[in-house]
């Protein structure tokens, strides 16, 4: 299935128009209630502008334009972890967070696996992927498999390479702890939605001496990454490694939309600070209905 | 067809859920989807439960017939899994050792093992961080200088000792600490990276929906 | 290797073994300083506070048993300060391990002590999976999710349940929780339904839920066992989180110690190295 740009387009104009048609009898049950929720319209605005900024920077990538990337050493450091671990003879130890499935940071956690589990095969490293979920086990299993068949090596894969340890956090916290200390991975990569369980696995792999690179959007638990591990990603270089690591102009576009509307916020905060400044000096009076955009009723 | 129906499923169900968040929930068609799709999720996360006990099952169960290094664990591991979980399936009316309600066995390992266990790892963290702080909280450079006084006079506003000890340099340094450290520079940099992470979300979920992203479907 | 070396690259052993003496050693010789009150908590306390008497307010214990050192102080806390202002109290876990079996046990507990009646005056829904899905759930219908209470008895069967229809039914909400569901609350519930909140969670949790008291979303907030201290201190009821600040600042004085031994270590292990070299 290939990226159409001109359908996707009259595709999201179709939703908005359906999402503005609120006066619609075709979804209203009861008439006298109000359909749609003019309360989310600054919602609906920062969908569209989001939406357009990512397809247009999609459109310019698939025309050719090169997008420039900063350096993520995180990321770049990866191939040379494998290599270590290929050079020790041990495994490399990859956990794509204790998130199930429906989470955002998993999906990045799993769509990077992929990247990393194709150079392992390469390398024809050990690999050991623990799961916390069962649909995440699938879903890496499913990955994994993927990997090496696209890195040509379909025998290298060992089902039991990605296996489902415990559902309680902690429990899985243990069971990993332990293949920490018993089969002592050359290389630990910790990339997905992580909790009180970041420094007992950090610290533990440290022990091991094992080379570590994490990643999470979770920022309380950023801090024990970085003090234990050798590279850490933080919040949105998480979401971006998969396109980063993948070097396709269709993935680098989303980022580059991603930037454009963070501008965008800036702007907006720099705006507010003004705007809160003229309103405490009274200079003007326009920040609360400034402001009030941005909050739902 | 293996690659396409997900891709179109995560088409449709993302502008789907998408379009019902601006309607009303309570009294039309469209502003109930999200909901039940919410609890689709939930009925298929319980039945892939099944798919983690085939594979912990089989794992050990290789481990232990091949008499693998660390057999013993593989095997208590089995047993573990099985006794916790049958037991608690079965219905209460058979015996009062069934269900998960107090006094059944589940109940029983439950309060006496796995509550212990589970306050024991959390309670590690102390030991964890006291030697990540040890080796992390080195002078090497500006920043990690920073790093290592933030963390001191914020360690110290957080317990009486060190808040009395605070206001012998001044009275109001444990609350300039809270108004520039905490709800300063904290704030502000917190704020930042959730920003960025849910914009960093917010792509990723639209190139999922896309089906430019594909690999976590195994596509590569 | 020089002794300043050694002290640089310690055994991580001979700290376990100091944090293990600062946890015992207060629980043996108690200090009980004061404890001062943070601007956070204080507006925790003040919004808790000016609720009317007899409101309907939501607890959740979001919490797993391994946190309960922190997290169930501020849950007893907030039952005293809720049922001596006579409000009525509906709690929910969205932790499928342990939170309902702490939502029955403290509240009966409290409920013991004030004399308050199951059903009339507090209700616990238990638990459901999906939070996000509960946490949407409610706001069109409480019903719709928890059909029954904790305990099997339907909605229909408890008075208190009877004014209780959704989220508009709810005067406030005392998240207590250990985990991301404190973001939910307030990106879902907050943001989507308006329902006023406060949160207390870990100390590991606070720094991160500082914004959202900073954009007024939430009403306050309990940063861990120092925050349930300054919580209990408040309503002059000095509990277990008072009593467990002894041990907190023993090992927090600990860590300033070691991190400050350490830097010596380094800094002389540094010097010396320089002197060999010249």
């Amino acid at each position: 299935m290939t990226f159409h740009l001109r359908k996707t387009l009259g595709v999201c104009l179709a939703a908005v128009i359906l999402t503005a048609s609120s006066a619609s009898p075709l979804f209203a049950q009861e008439a006298d209630e109000p359909a749609f929720l003019t309360n989310r319209i600054n919602a609906l605005v920062l969908i569209v502008v989001f939406c357009a900024a990512v397809l247009y920077f999609t459109y310019e990538a698939r025309k050719g334009k090169r997008l420039f990337l900063r350096k993520i050493a995180g990321l770049d450091a990866v191939e040379e972890a494998v290599g270590r671990a290929t050079e020790m003879g041990r495994p490399v130890l990859y956990i794509p967070g204790i998130l199930d499935l429906d989470e955002m940071d998993t999906i990045a956690g799993v769509s990077i696996l992929g990247r990393v589990t194709k150079i392992i095969a390469e390398y024809e490293t050990p690999l050991i992927v623990p799961a916390r979920y069962p649909t995440v086990l699938a879903a890496c299993q499913e990955i994994c498999e993927q990997s090496y068949v696209e890195a040509g090596k379909p025998d290298g894969f060992n089902k039991d390479s990605v296996r489902y340890l415990a559902g309680e956090q902690f429990a899985f916290t243990a069971a990993v702890n332990g293949i920490m200390m018993r089969e002592r991975p050359a290389t630990n990569i910790f990339l997905g939605g992580f909790f009180a369980e970041s420094l007992l696995l950090a610290e533990t792999g440290n022990a091991a001496g094992s080379i570590q690179i994490a990643g999470t959007s979770q920022p309380e638990q950023l801090p024990f990454f970085i003090a234990a591990c050798d590279y850490t990603l933080m919040g949105e270089e998480l979401y971006a490694a998969s396109a980063y690591l993948s070097h396709e102009p269709l993935m680098t576009g989303g980022l580059k939309g991603q930037d454009l509307l963070k501008v965008a916020f800036i702007a907006v905060i720099v705006i507010g600070v003004v705007l809160s400044l003229l309103d405490h000096w009274d200079v003007i009076d326009f920040f609360d209905i400034y402001s009030a955009w941005f909050q739902e009723a | 067809m293996r690659r396409t129906a997900p891709v179109i499923t995560a088409f449709v169900t993302g502008v789907v859920v998408t379009i019902s968040f601006f309607f009303n929930e309570q009294t039309t068609f469209i502003g109930q989807i999200q909901s039940g799709i919410l609890i689709w999720v939930t009925i298929i996360f319980g039945m892939s439960l099944a798919l983690g006990m085939v594979s912990i099952t089989r794992v050990n169960f290789n481990k232990v017939k091949r008499r693998q290094e660390g057999w013993p664990y593989s095997l208590l591991v089995i047993i573990s899994v099985f006794v916790m979980a049958i037991p608690s399936a079965l219905p209460v009316s058979w015996s009062p050792l069934f269900g998960r309600n107090e006094g059944s066995i589940y109940y029983w390992l439950w309060t006496r093992i796995s509550e212990p266990m589970m306050a024991t790892m959390f309670a590690m963290l102390a030991f964890y961080i006291a030697s990540a702080a040890y080796r992390a909280f080195r002078a090497r450079s500006t920043e990690s200088t920073l790093l290592l006084l933030t963390a001191v006079v914020v360690m110290l506003s957080r317990i009486p000792m060190g808040e009395w000890f605070l206001r012998l340099f001044h009275p109001s340094l444990p609350d300039w600490i809270n108004i520039y450290i905490m709800n300063g520079f904290n704030l502000s940099v917190q704020r930042g990276i959730i920003i960025g992470a849910a914009l960093g979300a917010a792509s990723m979920s639209l190139r999922i929906i896309l089906g430019i992203e594909r690999t976590y479907m195994g596509k590569g | 290797m020089t002794v300043w070396e050694r002290i640089a690259a310690m055994d991580r052993r001979w700290i376990y073994l100091m944090c293990g003496i600062a946890v015992l050693v207060p629980f043996i010789i108690p200090v009980s300083l004061p404890v001062y009150t943070t601007p956070e908590v204080q507006q925790l306390y003040d919004a808790v506070n000016s609720l009317p008497d007899s409101s309907i307010v939501m607890l959740t214990y979001d919490y797993y048993p391994s946190t309960v050192a922190e997290t169930e102080p501020m849950s007893r806390a907030a039952l005293h300060h809720l049922f001596s202002k006579n409000c009525k109290v509906v709690t929910l876990s969205n932790i499928p391990l342990g939170g309902p079996t702490i939502a029955e046990r403290v509240t009966r507990e409290l409920a013991a002590e004030y004399g308050k009646v199951y059903g009339v005056d507090y209700v616990n829904l238990g638990y459901k999976a999906n939070y996000v899905a509960v946490m949407k759930g409610l706001g069109t219908a409480i019903s719709g999710i928890f059909p029954t209470d904790n305990t099997g008895t339907p909605l229909t069967q408890l008075p208190l349940m009877q004014s209780v229809r959704n989220y508009e039914d709810i005067a406030f909400i005392f998240v207590v929780a250990d985990n991301a569901t404190a973001d939910y609350w307030v990106s879902i519930v907050n943001a989507q339904y308006g329902v006023p909140m406060c949160c207390g969670a870990t100390a590991v949790m606070a720094p991160k839920l500082y914004a959202f008291v900073g954009s007024g979303q939430l009403q306050g907030l309990l940063g861990g066992m120092k925050g349930a201290a300054e919580y209990e201190q408040l309503l002059g009821r000095k509990d277990r989180a008072v009593r467990g600040m002894d041990a907190q600042s023993l090992i927090h004085l600990l860590i300033i110690v070691l991190v400050a031994i350490g830097n010596l270590g380094y800094f002389m292990g540094r010097r010396a190295k320089r002197g060999e070299r010249a």
